[in-house]
């Protein structure tokens, strides 16, 4: 039974499905944690303590202070077998180039990293000219700066910009100073690196270096030394994962959706040739089982096809993701073996679930069938479907809600696609339903003098309602997604953006440019109020987890109540915030002024602390208030993130000067900017989907209607007015389809609106991206009335009268 | 008395509700003898359609019991129904016969296949043979003429050796030529294979080949001829029955056998 001509449609949606589904599953399992180089050398690493934290909070771990540092490392070097222990240290140095700072590149954390001579022999980086660095003032650095021996160079740090002179040149990036300036600038150490001697075992010296070291780090060898890369390198590709995961969900579920439907319309499309099967013996159990059996072909084939496409497209796409920040610069594509059997397995399953609810309906078809028209159906929707479209109406309601409530962006944001995917999928079940009422709205839109062609369309749609329902419902997907989906992250971002402004007081804030933070000399050349933030551990051995990371900041009190709107003071006072050994809490550490505290810090000493001040927790947009002394003391390569102004200054070196709606605007642009690309990646893919498939069902509505569109001419119709009449047809159908996919999506936006109201506080406005939603209609209507009026011209051009496909009626 | 292979028992048949509510059969009762060709005649709207669909168990009527071959449809259950459809009985519609991606052959077969039989393509050949369309086995019914499809549909009627054949108009878009070859062809299952053909047809030169005509009036059986059938007299008895319509209500439901 199984016909090339009606099969294609189903084939192409199932191969681009799986095409998008196995590209996204192999960038997904290419996404490895990277030995970074510059430990490649080092075959066993021995790491400090992870911190207590989620994984996915990329916080460093709990550095070794100097002491257990030299101590460790005297006792790991006299292991058998190890040629060398050398600690890893890394702190802030930017070279500056011409007066600005070097490696624009601000996604490669590595270009501004700072490392200690005798580190360079665990990447095993060789001079490429010149000397080591030997004294406090050498430096070495990356040769592609084009930088020369013997030449002076001013390094950015922590402190501000210091002068070197470069001593030699190595093939890598960063800078190298002498081991004895690394170790005042970055006292803690969070990695020792072991050069084993030839012909060691690095598996017996793991085992020996974990008899040393106990519960106070971790051994890593081989792959596993991946944890060491950048905490940047695998933020970046943690949100790769996501980005790729939602895609390749979202792929999966729109293509069971479209192929779905164009099952659904193939079916409606053989009522009379499945009646004639049940008429002359086939029982409903054998009709169910060979739609099923065509749905098993069309899926292997597409999946097969869809599997070498994405195989082809992987590297590509891999390169963009990179160019796009959604994968670190280390990204490579490599084909594993599981992405493989995924798209080869999501091909059959993908087409097996999307013909379940076709096949049922093809079993009901009944013998008499052969001898009806097709267009018109019986029982144009269920009861059981309608308690079906309305359930998952309401679990997407119940979704988006959950959406708008949940505390954090990510979280929300996968509420967020479930809640689109249930609305929308409520709303394809519901749409047979609506329709007949809508197209009787929609009347205006074709109605004409002597209308015989408005007749003929609202008939047309109105009529075979699931015609119209399966044509619009890749309509109603795309649109309702494009919407939902555009105008939360817009509202949101206007949201949080319109929060942080409300909560600063003062006129101008600086803020790093092309670094990754301002230096104390630009920050005192601002005279304002800065926050200087450091990660702090939690060294409290009653209350797990331990190591818990937190956010300190570093600020002067009494600058810092002035320009904070939002600051309440619950107990003690925050003036008392001066001392070497005080610190201010917010409320849920449960912590009473006077209690002691007990804080590991980025140096890896442990210090106690004295509570001086209790504030409610969203007076700070951190954990914890320190003096800015103390916090550098214990960090000397912490960074200053944000200085408020009270009036328009000169910024300093690597420095910018913005006011306080466009801070608030951009505060997170980064991430915002990335979160808007995956939107608009995600939309893309669903809109470019929608399309297709609206293209592809209107071609096979055409070829099923060549008879009657035939018989139209024959009552008289100018064959303008049948491709009126067509063009007509598909746009109204757009319509519908547009209406209701904005009708759901609205109601999810009203719904993730009164949630983000109250999170903030703040009357919050619904920020509709038009273009996005406009785009998105007008390519479902180009690719709709194209795919319907080319292929009646062609059908109604004169020629031979009898049909191509089979008896006509 | 000659068995009969299909009995039809106070038969009702009702499309509808409220106001759109039409009775298409009010009541027949009558059967049809194995062996035999029966013609169902009767104006537009009168019910013949009806008829056969709920006689060959395509369609369930409201009141009454249709038995075929000893067997009660109304006691069967979906699946046991199209099992006896496709053991027991042939159809010939006026169109929409064949399944349009396969082959002629592959439609001849397709009932046995769809019993799980696969009959040895020797019959296949045979059957279409019969018909006339030996060399037209690969062909898809795209590529066939009406009155060649319309014989394909009686190969495949042919092949299962069903108790009774129904055909709807199955003459009804023929020309005459090809009209005799397929009411011939139906003769044939009735004379050599002692089969039961029930035909619905307009045309009284159709209807001369049958054995007995059945002339139904809003869904009644209102007329019955036997015997010696020719063209001018089925014409000459529908005529006749056509002057003096107001009578149709009146007439009393037709003779039961
Ligand atoms: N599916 C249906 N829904 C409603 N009414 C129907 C349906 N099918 C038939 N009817 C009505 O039932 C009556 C009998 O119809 P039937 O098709 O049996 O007539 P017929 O004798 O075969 O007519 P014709 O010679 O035109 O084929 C007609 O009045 C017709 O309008
Ligand atoms: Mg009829």
């Amino acid at each position: 039974m199984l016909s090339i001509r009606r099969s294609v449609s189903a084939f192409v949606a199932v191969a681009i499905g799986v095409t998008l589904v196995a590209a996204a599953t192999l960038l997904l399992a290419s996404g490895r944690p990277q030995v970074p180089d510059r430990l490649a050398r080092a075959a066993v690493v021995v790491q400090s303590p992870e911190a207590g934290a989620s994984p996915d909070s990329f916080v460093p771990t709990r550095p070794w202070s100097a002491t257990t540092t030299a101590k460790l490392v005297g006792r790991l070097a006299a292991l058998p077998g190890v040629a060398a222990a050398v600690p890893d240290r890394t702190f802030y140095a930017q070279p500056l180039v011409d007066g600005r700072p070097a490696g624009t590149d601000g996604r490669r954390e590595d270009a501004h990293q700072g490392h200690g001579w005798a580190s360079a022999r665990l990447g095993g980086l060789r001079l490429t000219a010149g000397e080591p660095p030997r004294r406090p003032g050498e430096v070495v650095v990356d040769r592609a700066l084009g930088l020369r021996p013997g030449v002076p160079v001013t390094l950015l740090t922590a402190a501000g910009p210091q002068a070197y002179t470069v001593t030699g040149l190595v093939d890598g990036p960063g800078v190298h100073v002498a081991d004895e300036v690394a170790a005042t600038l970055a006292p803690g150490v969070r990695a020792i690196g072991l050069v084993l001697a030839a012909g060691a075992d690095p598996e017996r010296v793991a085992t020996a270096a974990r008899g040393i070291v106990g519960a106070d780090g971790s051994v890593l060898t081989g792959d596993a030394r991946g944890a060491l890369e950048p905490r940047n390198d695998a933020r970046t590709r943690w949100i790769g994962m996501q980005v790729l995961t939602a895609t390749a969900a979202l792929a999966g579920f729109v293509t069971v959706f479209v192929v779905a439907s164009t099952f659904a319309f193939t079916v409606a499309q053989r009522r009379r040739e499945l009646g004639l099967l049940r008429a002359v013996g086939a029982t409903g159990r054998q009709v169910r089982r060979m739609v099923y059996g065509e749905a098993l072909v069309v899926g292997a084939a597409g999946g097969i096809a869809g599997l070498l496409v994405g195989g082809g497209l992987a590297p590509l796409l891999g390169r963009l993701l990179v160019d796009t920040g959604f994968e670190p610069s280390t990204f490579k594509v490599g084909y594993e073996h599981w992405p493989v059997a995924l798209s080869l397995v999501a091909g059959p399953v993908i087409s097996l679930l999307a013909v379940w609810s076709a096949s049922r309906r093809a079993a009901r078809v009944r013998p008499l069938e052969a001898l009806r028209d097709a267009a018109v159906e019986q029982r144009p929707i269920g009861r059981l479907r309608i308690a079906t479209g309305a359930l998952l109406v309401a679990v997407g309601g119940a979704l988006s809600v959950g959406t708008a409530t949940a505390g954090e962006a990510r979280v929300a944001a996968q509420y967020a696609l479930y809640a689109v995917m249930a609305l929308v999928a409520g709303a394809t079940v519901l749409a047979p339903a609506v329709v007949g009422p809508l197209v009787r709205m929609l009347r205006w839109p074709v109605r004409r003098p002597g209308g015989a062609i408005g007749m003929l369309v609202r008939a047309g749609v109105s009529t075979a309602t699931r015609r119209t329902a399966s044509i619009a419902a890749p309509v109603l997907l795309t649109v309702a997604f494009a919407v939902l989906v555009a105008g939360m992250v817009r509202t949101t971002t206007a949201a949080y953006a319109a929060g942080r402004a409300d909560n600063v007081n003062a006129g101008w804030i600086v803020v790093p440019d092309r670094a990754p933070g301002l230096s104390d000399q630009a920050v005192a050349a601002t005279r304002g109020t800065a926050l200087l933030p450091t990660t702090v551990y939690e060294s409290d051995p009653n209350s797990p987890p331990a190591n818990r990371p937190l956010t300190a900041l570093g600020v002067d009190p009494a600058g810092f109540a002035a320009a904070n709107r939002a600051l309440t003071v619950v107990a003690g006072s925050l003036n008392d915030l001066s001392g070497d050994d005080t610190v201010v809490l917010p409320a849920s550490a449960n912590r009473q002024p006077a209690e002691p505290y007990a804080l590991v810090f980025a140096d890896g000493e442990s210090v106690s602390l004295r509570v001086v001040a209790v504030v409610t927790d969203d007076s700070i947009p951190g954990d914890l208030l320190l003096p800015r002394s103390v916090v550098r003391a214990h960090d000397p390569s912490a960074l200053t993130s944000t200085v408020y102004v009270e009036d328009r200054i000169d910024p300093p070196i690597g420095a910018r000067i913005v006011d306080v709606p466009g801070w608030a605007a951009e505060a997170d642009r980064a991430e915002d900017r990335l979160v808007w690309l995956f939107t608009l990646l995600l939309i893309a893919v669903s809109a470019g989907y929608g399309a297709v498939a609206v293209a592809n069902t209107l071609l096979m509505a055409a070829a099923g209607r060549v008879a009657d569109l035939r018989l139209i001419r024959l009552a008289g119709a100018t064959r303008r007015q049948v491709i009126w009449l067509v063009t007509a047809e598909s746009a109204l159908v757009v319509l519908i389809g547009a209406l209701l996919g904005g009708a759901v999506a609205f109601v999810g936006l009203l719904s993730i609106r009164a949630g983000l109201a109250e999170q903030a506080g703040v009357p919050v406005d619904l920020v509709l991206p038009w273009s996005v939603v406009g785009g998105v209609v007008g390519l479902c209507l180009l690719l709709a009335v194209l795919a319907s009026a080319l292929p009646t011209w062609r059908s109604l051009r004169p020629g031979p009268a009898r049909s191509p496909v089979g008896i006509v009626g | 008395m000659t068995t009969h292979t299909v009995t039809l028992t106070g038969l009702r048949a009702v499309y509808g509700t409220g106001t759109r509510r039409v009775t298409a059969l009010d009541g027949v009762t009558t059967g049809f003898a194995s062996g035999t060709f029966t013609a169902v005649m009767g104006p537009s709207g009168s019910g013949k359609s009806t008829l056969l669909h709920c006689a060959a168990g395509l369609d369930r009527p409201a009141e009454g019991t249709v038995t075929i071959d000893g067997t009660r449809l109304d006691d069967l259950g979906e699946d046991e129904l199209t099992r006896l459809r496709r053991d027991r009985i042939g159809f010939v519609f006026q169109a929409f016969n064949l399944v349009t991606t396969l082959t002629t052959a592959q439609n001849v077969e397709l009932p046995l296949r769809l019993a799980g039989r696969r009959p040895p393509a020797r019959d296949v050949a045979a059957a279409l043979d019969a018909v006339g369309l030996a060399d037209r086995a690969g062909h898809r019914p795209g590529e066939l003429s009406g009155g060649e499809q319309q014989r394909v549909a009686v190969a495949r009627a042919l092949i299962t050796r069903p108790a009774v054949v129904f055909a709807d108009e199955p003459t009804g878009a023929l020309d005459s030529a090809a009209s005799r070859q397929v009411l011939r062809l139906l003769r044939a299952l009735v004379d050599d294979q002692g089969q039961t053909v029930v035909m619905v047809t307009h045309d009284p030169a159709a209807a001369a080949y049958a054995d007995r005509v059945l002339l139904l009036a809003d869904g009644r059986v209102v007329d019955e001829m036997d015997g010696e059938i020719t063209a001018a007299v089925v014409a000459a008895r529908i005529a006749e029955r056509e002057a003096r319509p107001s009578e149709h209500a009146a007439a009393p439901a037709g003779p039961s056998c």
